[in-house]
């Protein structure tokens, strides 16, 4: 199982370099009491297999309850099938070991309240500092050997069973609260460069996660944390989007595409908690906001990773976050795109969308700046050039940056008698534009 | 609990079960296995054995005083403890013991040579999906995550895997795959339909056509749903129109919950459904729309489309008919042409952008200029209107020939 979760992070994870000096990466070198010895094995495979929510072994809501018992479970109806009819008072005794087992299963998932009063606990705090393990944002006075209660925060790592953690490894709900608001405040105050920022947050909001989960705090209290972490992953999404060219483009784009593994986590774990929590008299102050994001961000038939199509998702919303204006300007923006009708898809963005909602969906902004060029391109008389300045207004960007991205386009532009910029229809070059091809501005 | 049960009473209602279920296993009587499985069924000889279970308290002891019973006991001792639970309304505590009970049926089911036992493992497949999904309307009451049909679907995966295979049992297989389909569509997740419609595809060992008509039917009807939503339409009417074919033709309730779904496919593809059949299954919802693209009516489909929105939002085609509209403006600029061809002939071809204009805003729809030669370029584009449009004397010049090609069953170009 170790192995096979390996190999499932791997592949897209390049940057767990070890090189990387703010290494919160999960360094597989080391076996800390604080990661558990894998003990559940073979039993749990067959389970998980093929479950899509306990599959990455992240904390989000949905995977709780995986292996408290299985363990010994498993071992007790292996003994049992071995054994032979008529040994009854051996049978006897299983089922009442698997009763009791059931019983404490329930006991556990209820009562797990952690005692870890810091940010980190403090055997990974010593444990990490005698391995030089420290995020740069955990270093004392930057000393890589040196952290203290209120610089350090616990790590994720992919724990296989509940028994194993004690509980000063975990953080009660308090803690946690104000570990994220210490990570959300680390944003925009520090000099690091973004990656570096993100690379940190990231990790730890994920142990941030799985420790709710363990605890199974599923309540109110948490939505409000939920929505924090998925402002973090959306603004990173814009964020890292901008630093996406340039000598480090390969490593940005996978950390790209983690964060959006994680954001289509962590918002399918805020959805189950709105709908957990719902009672009929109100929705969630945030809900329709939060909602609309999870319809920008998959515009095109693509949905999230692991996520659900638009169609089925929309099955699932309530009629009240469907009637809100977060959720009418979405829709709205799902339909310009989908039939192409650039003109508003621009001028509505412009007009309404909040900067969580823009964030989500500016990757699509180029997407359909091509398919207007396109259209422009095919569908314009071949005698009336079509003037750039128009373009520049149509697609909210600057003029300079029109030009730029009809080149990218493959498309030449050129001067009329007087002396306009124009865009001459009809010629037979167009390509879409590569995969992070340059940065255009949006001028709404 | 009804009348006065007496412990012999309940201690006979135990063994007379325990005798019903051997003997069936024995003779490899699936018929009479098949109701002994069956929880939801609330069969009366069920009802009391769980009363007469409640009751005696002990019935580890009755499974284990011989050897034909307690060969069982794994299958046995966790169904009693579920009839126990089911009796006393605990689901969430009745669907671990089922589906502790289900494991080890499974386990003998594949010990066993022939497939004389499947229909009793579609009652088991049946059950623990129903039971789950009740379990989690009861751990979703509480207050809890609901989880139980997610391992209900762990467990179909594992029955799948043991009928996917080759032999008489795979005829099985399709049976379970629609039990999972409604597990995976209800929870959400039916990204992992995916393997399983592979497995049942690509499969060179076992043709299609060899599985039961009935699984068959429901199977296509998935699918050809799955293809919707992802909007393949062509996949999906071959799909949904095998099953219109196959299905059950007096199952009205069937015929309609399959053109449901074929209806906003053929829509998508350009061909619209006669008013009667709409009438004949009670498909009005889809009137409005029909007739929207019949005139060009781009008003008439979003009210339409506002007026059902929570019913074709759950059911998943509403982004499919909202498409729509761009075949709602192929409608509206050809009859534009056409009464220009009445009135002048010879210049029917040039359409100003001011026309169109005004024909939308009779349908109290506000465009300006630039959305307009937006919609004029996209129409275009998607190939469904030839010509093209000069920016700066606002006019589309049409193609004399075939200037608004039919899409005849094609989707519109992506």
């Amino acid at each position: 199982m170790e192995r096979r979760q390996n190999h499932h992070q791997q592949p897209q994870n390049p940057r767990r370099n070890p090189s990387s000096s703010s290494s919160s990466s999960q360094s597989s070198n080391h076996r800390s009491r604080y990661r558990p010895p894998n003990r559940a094995g073979g039993d749990a495979r067959p389970h998980r297999r093929e479950d899509p929510y306990l599959d990455s072994g992240d904390a989000a809501v949905g995977g709780r309850p995986r292996s408290l018992a299985r363990p010994m479970r498993a071992h007790a109806s292996e003994a049992a099938a071995g054994s032979s009819i008529g040994v009854r008072e051996r049978q006897e005794q299983h089922r009442r070991d698997q009763d009791r087992e059931d019983d404490r299963d329930c006991r556990e998932l209820a009562s797990v309240v952690g005692t870890c009063p810091h940010m980190c606990p403090v055997g990974e705090m010593a444990q990490r500092e005698r391995l030089r393990d420290l995020a740069v944002f955990e270093r004392l006075h930057g000393n890589p050997a040196k952290t203290s209660p209120e610089l350090a925060v616990k790590k994720f790592c992919r724990t296989i069973s509940t028994r194993d953690v004690q509980l000063s490894d975990i953080r009660p709900f308090s803690v946690l609260g104000s570990t994220l608001d210490y990570l959300m405040s680390l944003m925009n105050s520090t000099p690091e460069p973004f990656e570096t920022v993100h690379d940190f947050i990231f990790d730890r909001t994920r142990s941030i996660r799985q420790d709710l989960s363990m605890q199974n705090i599923v309540d109110k209290r948490v939505i409000h944390m939920y929505e924090k972490m998925v402002n973090f992953h959306v603004t990173s999404h814009h964020k890292l989007r901008l630093r996406s060219s340039g000598p480090d483009s390969f490593n940005i784009s996978s950390l790209h595409h983690l964060n959006m593994e994680q954001l289509a986590k962590v918002l399918t774990s805020l959805y189950n908690l709105y709908d957990l929590n719902r009672d009929h008299s109100s929705t969630h102050k945030n809900e329709p906001e939060y909602r609309s994001l999870y319809v920008l961000l998959c515009l095109n038939s693509e949905s999230l990773p692991e996520g659900e199509r638009l169609s089925l998702w929309f099955r699932r919303v309530p009629t009240p976050v469907i009637k809100s204006k977060e959720m009418s300007f979405a829709r709205r923006i799902l339909r310009y795109f989908r039939t192409g009708n650039y003109s508003r898809f621009f001028s509505t963005i412009a007009a309404e969308a909040s900067y969580l909602q823009y964030c989500a969906l500016e990757p699509y902004i180029d997407k359909v700046r091509a398919l207007a060029v396109l259209c422009i391109n095919n569908g314009g008389y071949k005698l009336h050039p079509y003037p750039i300045a128009h373009l520049s207004n149509l697609l909210m960007m600057e003029e300079s940056e029109v030009e730029s991205f009809c080149n990218a386009c493959g498309l030449e532009t050129s001067l009329d008698e007087q002396g306009n910029k124009v865009l001459p229809t009809k010629q037979p070059a167009f390509e879409h534009p590569k995969a992070g091809y340059g940065k255009y501005g949006f001028s709404g | 609990m009804a009348a006065y049960l007496s412990m012999g009473e309940a201690h006979r209602r135990i063994t007379d079960y325990l005798a019903r279920f051997s003997d069936a296993v024995a003779s490899q009587d699936v018929a009479s296995l098949k109701p002994l499985l069956s929880l939801s069924s609330a069969s009366p000889s069920l009802v009391s054995l769980a009363d007469a279970l409640n009751l005696l308290q002990d019935s580890n002891r009755l499974i284990k005083q011989s050897d034909r019973y307690s060969q069982f006991a794994e299958i046995l001792a966790p169904l009693f403890r579920c009839l126990q639970n089911y009796r006393l309304h605990n689901l969430v505590d009745a669907y671990p013991a089922y589906e502790k009970a289900a494991n080890a049926f499974i386990q003998e089911f594949r010990n066993w040579d022939s497939a004389w036992a499947l229909e009793a493992l579609y009652v088991i497949a049946y059950e623990i999906r129903v039971l789950a999904e009740r379990a989690d309307r009861e751990l979703s009451a509480n207050g809890k995550m609901p989880e139980k049909l997610k391992a209900a679907g762990s467990f179909l995966m594992k029955v799948f895997g043991v009928l996917a295979g080759k032999g008489p049992k795979r005829v099985g297989a399709l049976y379970v795959t629609c039990q999972l389909f409604k597990v995976y569509f209800k929870l959400g997740t039916v990204h992992l339909c995916r393997s399983v419609i592979r497995s049942i595809e690509t499969a060179r060992i076992f043709d299609f056509e060899e599985f039961p008509q009935r699984d068959k039917v429901t199977y296509m009807y998935y699918t050809g749903r799955l293809e919707v939503y992802n909007e393949n339409f062509t996949a999906a009417d071959q799909k949904l129109s095998y099953a219109l074919a196959h299905c059950n033709p007096h199952s009205e309730a069937n015929i309609r919950m399959i053109l449901k779904y074929l209806i906003p496919v053929k829509l998508s593809i350009g061909i619209l459904p006669k008013d009667w059949l709409l009438e004949r299954y009670n498909l009005v919802e889809y009137r409005n729309i029909v007739q929207a693209l019949k005139r060009g009516d781009l008003r008439l489909l979003r009210s339409a489309l506002e007026q059902h929105e929570d019913r074709f939002l759950r059911s998943g085609v509403y982004l499919v008919l909202e498409k729509l509209e761009l075949q709602v403006y192929q409608r509206l600029l050809k009859k534009i042409y056409i009464i220009q061809k009445q009135k002048e002939p010879t210049k029917a071809h040039q359409m100003k952008l001011e026309v169109i204009i005004k024909a939308l805003k009779w349908l109290e729809i506000d465009m300006d200029l630039d959305e307009v030669e937006c919609i004029v370029a996209i129409l275009i584009h998607k190939n469904l209107m030839k010509g093209y449009f000069a920016h700066k004397s606002k006019v589309v010049v049409l193609s004399k020939q075939d200037p608004f090609p039919k899409l005849t069953g094609k989707p519109v170009n992506a």
